[in-house]
């Protein structure tokens, strides 16, 4: 059952959303500084920008979960709803919250999977590779944060939805 | 249990739910039938984001973004108009030169017919083409432009079946422009026969438009010259187009604000970006389950008994692949079906590079093909019209494009030419 939304719930969610835009902007724009900015030492300079590479791989990480944390609270994730496009809109909303529920789940599992093999890796790493170590935090974190993404759309009306869509 | 489990992932898929998320599932399903440990799945998510090409996916898309948000499309139709709007059928010649320029940089996600087809319909419509070809038309050409670079269709291909992009963006140029071409001497007996009024050449809108278009121009050319000039990778090559692109409207042109818009596009091209590699992210793990389980083997010793033939395999390869693109979007369609069929392919003696323009031009076929093609969805709802009136207006378009389609897929000349 979808719940009314509560004002604490309205926000937390403009929090995330907000987080999630800053983030992925920062990280767009650093991705973009950073790449051409290696075309730039390169070509005029001879020279690289040290850990480039590994921070670029990193940046379309971030790139990727923080935008597809928004991309569940625009409705905007790519289904086959073949069948959904035949069915009633009332029926569609009534399995809605199953399936944000399940995708929740899912996540959730991903997450979990990705934060012990973090901490395995956390473990072993050598001094000098921490930085990248940190950095690839992005992959538990992300999957934390659809999982918790998909649990309030499943659970509780939007009341920006209208505005959204 | 397995399979009842499996039934329901599908089942629940066709309910609506995200297809990431159903590729999850089956990829946990995988690995706990395996007993192995969930922790493997984000050794290949890992492995992925090691592609020297991926960070080309959000750069290029930002690109196509900020290009759609800002004149773009404006500025190509007055280009392409008075370049060749004056001959007869000039004006469909104009929609379908810049429908492909502009998929080859938004990706065939819509966008396409949404921003040119609402400009380009009336302009048809006032020069005097019927509804129904111009409905087609620009159907049909919402996903023109696929096969050229920097295409974000043919950069996950590459991802996904390991094959040099630059190889694939030089197999899409023939391909490309013989469908184009194609379209055009169509659109041009069309105007010749329905006797539809033409404008005079003039060079002083030729210079005007020129004035505002040469700097968009310059884009495609300035990325094939970089890439295959050997000046930039492609990642890099992603990185000079976004930044042209955001000079390009927000200085020159300055359709729009960077301090007040550049974040709103940014979080759009990154929900983009996020939808496709996800969906990519979580797929890679399944596919190397399934490839441990020697699924493709397992087809591939299937289609040995009843194929015998490299013609028969793609005559069957073209009839799955159609429908494929019918049903699935084209993001989801590369990132399932490709590492499935590419050993079955190559077993077969079909070039990887061949494949990936095969594929691609069956996907681009599907988007308009009736009774589910996306793209018929879209325009119905960009123009008004019923579904079924624009399955009629399409016919003609898929006829053509089928025949294209037989062509690029039985003479691999067209699209490894550059081999030789």
């Amino acid at each position: 059952m979808i719940l009314p939304e509560p004002a604490w719930i309205i926000r937390l969610r403009h929090a995330l959303t907000r987080m999630e835009t800053v983030i992925v902007g920062i990280a767009f724009l650093l991705l973009l500084g950073l790449v051409f900015g290696q075309v730039l030492a390169r070509n005029f300079l001879n020279t690289s920008i040290p850990g480039a590479d590994i921070l670029s791989r990193y940046l379309v990480l971030y790139v990727t979960f923080f935008g597809a944390a928004l991309a569940i609270d625009y409705h905007k994730h790519i289904r086959l709803d073949v069948v959904a496009a035949c069915i009633s809109e009332k029926l569609r909303n009534t399995i809605r919250c199953p399936l944000y529920l399940i995708s929740a789940a899912v996540c959730a599992v991903y997450a979990w999977a990705a934060w012990r093999f973090w901490y395995d890796d956390w473990q072993y790493v050598a001094e000098h590779e921490r930085w990248s170590s940190i950095l690839a935090l992005i992959t538990p974190f992300g999957f934390t944060l659809l999982a918790l993404n998909f649990l309030l759309v499943a659970l509780f009306i939007d009341s920006r939805n209208s505005s959204k869509q | 249990m397995t399979l009842l489990l499996i039934l329901l992932i599908v089942a629940l898929t066709l309910l609506g739910l995200p297809l990431f998320v159903a590729l999850a599932s089956g990829s946990l399903l995988a690995t706990f039938n395996a007993g192995l440990d969930p922790a493997l799945l984000i050794v290949e998510l890992n492995r992925l984001a090691a592609s020297p090409y991926l960070a080309s996916i959000p750069l290029f898309t930002l690109a196509g973004v900020v290009l759609a948000a800002g004149g773009a499309p404006e500025r190509m139709i007055q280009l392409f108009n008075a370049c060749v709007g004056w001959l007869p059928g000039g004006m469909a010649a104009v929609a379908i030169a810049s429908c492909a320029f502009f998929t080859a940089f938004s990706g065939a996600s819509g966008v396409t017919i949404l921003a040119l087809g609402g400009l380009m319909f009336p302009m048809l419509t006032h020069a005097g083409y019927n509804e129904r070809f111009n409905l087609g038309l620009l159907t049909t050409s919402g996903s023109l432009g696929l096969l050229f670079a920097p295409s974000l269709a043919i950069l996950l291909y590459g991802i996904v079946a390991s094959v040099s992009i630059d190889q694939l963006f030089l197999a899409g140029i023939a391909p490309g422009l013989l469908l184009m071409l194609m379209l055009v001497i169509y659109s041009f007996l069309v105007g010749s026969i329905t006797a539809v009024p033409r404008h005079r050449f003039s060079w002083r809108n030729l210079f005007i438009a020129l004035r505002e278009g040469i700097w968009d121009l310059l884009l495609p050319v300035g990325i094939i010259v970089g890439i295959f000039g050997g000046i930039l990778t492609i990642s890099e090559a992603s990185a000079c187009t976004a930044v042209y692109v955001l000079l390009l409207e927000g200085v020159i042109h300055r359709e729009i604000h960077l301090g007040k818009n550049l974040f709103p596009l940014l979080r759009d091209a990154a929900v983009l970006v996020g939808c496709i590699l996800v969906i990519l992210s979580v797929a890679m793990g399944l596919t190397n389950l399934l490839i441990d389980a020697q699924v493709p083997m397992k087809i591939l010793g299937w289609m040995e008994l009843h194929v015998e033939s490299e013609l028969q395999f793609l005559i069957l390869l073209n009839i799955f692949l159609l429908v494929v693109g019918c049903m699935m979007d084209i993001f989801s369609a590369i990132v399932v079906v490709v590492p499935l069929i590419l050993p079955i392919a190559i077993r077969y003696g079909i070039d990887p590079v061949h494949l990936g323009i095969i594929f691609l031009a069956n996907l681009e076929i599907g988007y308009s093909t009736p009774p589910v093609g996306i793209n018929l969805f879209i325009a119905s709802q960009r123009f008004g019209k019923p579904v079924l009136s624009l399955f009629r207006s399409t016919i003609p378009f898929l006829f053509l494009m089928l025949i294209w389609l037989v062509m690029v897929t039985y003479i691999p000349s067209i699209s490894l030419w550059w081999q030789n």
